[in-house]
């Protein structure tokens, strides 16, 4: 436990050094806040457009936030290994279960703190615009998403371990992509049909952001617990999937 | 007393052969160079000898310690500095040689007193509470030996120690690994004719994967016919590819 700590505390510093981690985790998600909340504000009530309402903004722009952290994570697995830390690490007593916690834990913290900040910040923009969240509720949106940053904390993992530091953010990236916009950030998926709306539905994103928004408006009805046991069992599948991964690379490349 | 033994010690890589079944020992205390061209072999040697490679054939021990069957005894007694710097870059140097220090499980105190030992032998006071990315390349290579070292291993293994450093830092890192000499067990891997010269008890010429000479310089010498070791590696190489040798 020492050592994974030990390894952990090192990751978390590596992360809270480099600014990046504040531009992508924690400034950009709140632009957006910021931004799409004046959007809203421009949008006439008539429209009857709410998904730019801060009750349904606010736990959106937490799983997009939640999505860079997958980035972070990739980013530290994939840049050790292209260098020679890990080797010397790999020659010491440090274990595969050492390495997995020690990446795993710092950027759960991280993603922890970011929903947080996220849903705080939601809290003075309803102030600001008029619609008051409740604040339990917001605080409720953090353990609702706990599932589904497991789920991005794991996919990057598995793509730090599999790929380059080249090649995973420009992956990353993509699925950063998907993830807004199948996650129904930035339109509402409840008023589509079709294939786009079978996707949303099966792919654990929407279900994250629909745990959060039900957890903001603290609705703890069945809705929510199918939404929180879809991102968990996808966090679940990911999470053993990129364990298994990183277990065989560190064989392979010991061997 | 045998710190390293290797005994027809082989690693193929599909149709490559790295290492070429070779024998060597290194006695306690020794610092024992492993002099080659690129390509030789010696990196692949030290992969093998630090549990980081599986030897295809053969096999090697550190401190009586097998490396393919108990490892984890080998990993717990080596220390090992690899050709390029394997620091944290966004740490400081201290917190750097802590984290080795907490992951060989030093209590507090001891942890403190190591650090203090460390930058005792290798003049990092200036530096410690600098982050690892703004420091020289002589720097690095100091923190990485320093961060090897640390763990209070029985055979320290350096990669290419002063690899792309200037004259000045190079000398400076020499006088170092002096210091350490006849304490600890050190093998080190160089191109470096001069370094290899300079710092090692013992010396071995790694050609195309195999040692073609091993001995002291004066023993090299002899078998070349040679004055210096430039003159005795040519010659070696030259007989080796005659295959006089």
């Amino acid at each position: 436990m020492n050592r994974c700590m030990a390894f952990a505390i090192r990751n978390l510093k590596e992360l809270l050094r480099d600014p990046l981690s504040y531009i992508f985790c924690l400034g950009f998600p709140l632009i957006m806040l910021v931004v799409m909340s004046v959007v809203n504000s421009s949008i006439p009530e008539e429209a009857g457009m709410t998904i730019f309402r801060i009750d349904n903004l606010g736990p959106g722009i937490a799983v997009f936030g939640l999505s860079f952290v997958m980035l972070f994570t990739c980013l530290s697995v994939s840049k050790d290994r292209s260098g020679s830390f890990l080797v010397r690490l790999y020659a010491s007593p440090m274990r595969s279960a050492d390495f997995i916690l020690g990446y795993l834990l710092p950027v759960f913290i991280l993603a922890v703190a970011q929903s947080l900040i996220t849903m705080l910040c939601a809290l003075i923009v309803g102030l600001v615009t008029d619609i008051k969240l409740d604040i339990l509720g917001a605080l409720a949106v953090v353990p609702a998403l706990v599932p589904l940053g497991i789920f991005f904390i794991s996919t990057g993992l598995l793509f730090g371990t599999l790929f380059s530091e080249k090649a995973s953010p420009g992956l990353c990236s993509i699925i950063i992509s998907l993830s807004a916009f199948l996650g129904g950030v930035w339109f509402d998926v409840e008023g589509i049909d079709g294939v786009l709306a079978d996707i949303c539905n099966v792919l654990p994103f929407y279900h994250g952001t629909k745990a959060a928004r039900a957890a903001l408006a603290l609705d703890f009805s069945g809705d929510f617990w199918i939404s929180i046991a879809i991102s968990a069992a996808y966090a679940l599948v990911m999470t053993v999937l990129s364990i298994l991964i990183f277990k065989k690379k560190m064989r392979a490349d010991l061997s | 007393m045998k710190a390293v033994e290797a005994v027809k010690l082989t690693k193929k890589y599909k149709t490559k052969t790295a290492v070429d079944g070779i024998d060597f020992h290194v006695e306690k205390g020794e610092l024992f160079a492993l002099l080659g061209v690129n390509g030789a072999g010696k990196t692949t040697t030290i992969r093998m000898l630090t549990c980081l490679s599986k030897p295809t054939s053969g096999s090697a021990e550190v401190c009586g310690h097998n490396t393919l069957t108990e490892s984890e005894d080998v990993k717990r007694i080596i220390g090992i500095s690899p050709q390029d710097t394997a620091i944290a870059e966004n740490l400081t140097i201290k917190e750097n040689l802590q984290l080795v220090c907490r992951i060989y499980g030093f209590d507090k105190d001891k942890t403190t007193a190591k650090i203090n030992e460390m930058t005792d032998i290798f003049g990092l006071s200036e530096v410690l509470n600098d982050r690892a990315k703004t420091l020289s390349g002589g720097w690095k290579r100091k923190l990485s030996i320093a961060m090897a070292l640390i763990s209070e291993p029985e055979v320290l293994f350096l990669d290419e120690p002063t690899l792309g450093l200037d004259v000045l830092a190079r000398r400076e890192l020499w006088r170092a690994i002096e210091a350490l000499k006849g304490k600890i067990t050190i093998i080190l891997t160089t191109h470096y004719m001069e370094e290899a010269e300079s710092l090692s008890d013992r010396i071995a010429i790694m050609l195309g994967g195999r040692i073609a000479a091993m001995g002291t310089l004066s023993e090299i010498e002899q078998i070349a016919g040679e004055e210096g070791l430039e003159a005795s590696f040519v010659k070696i190489a030259d007989m080796v590819g005659k295959g006089e040798l």
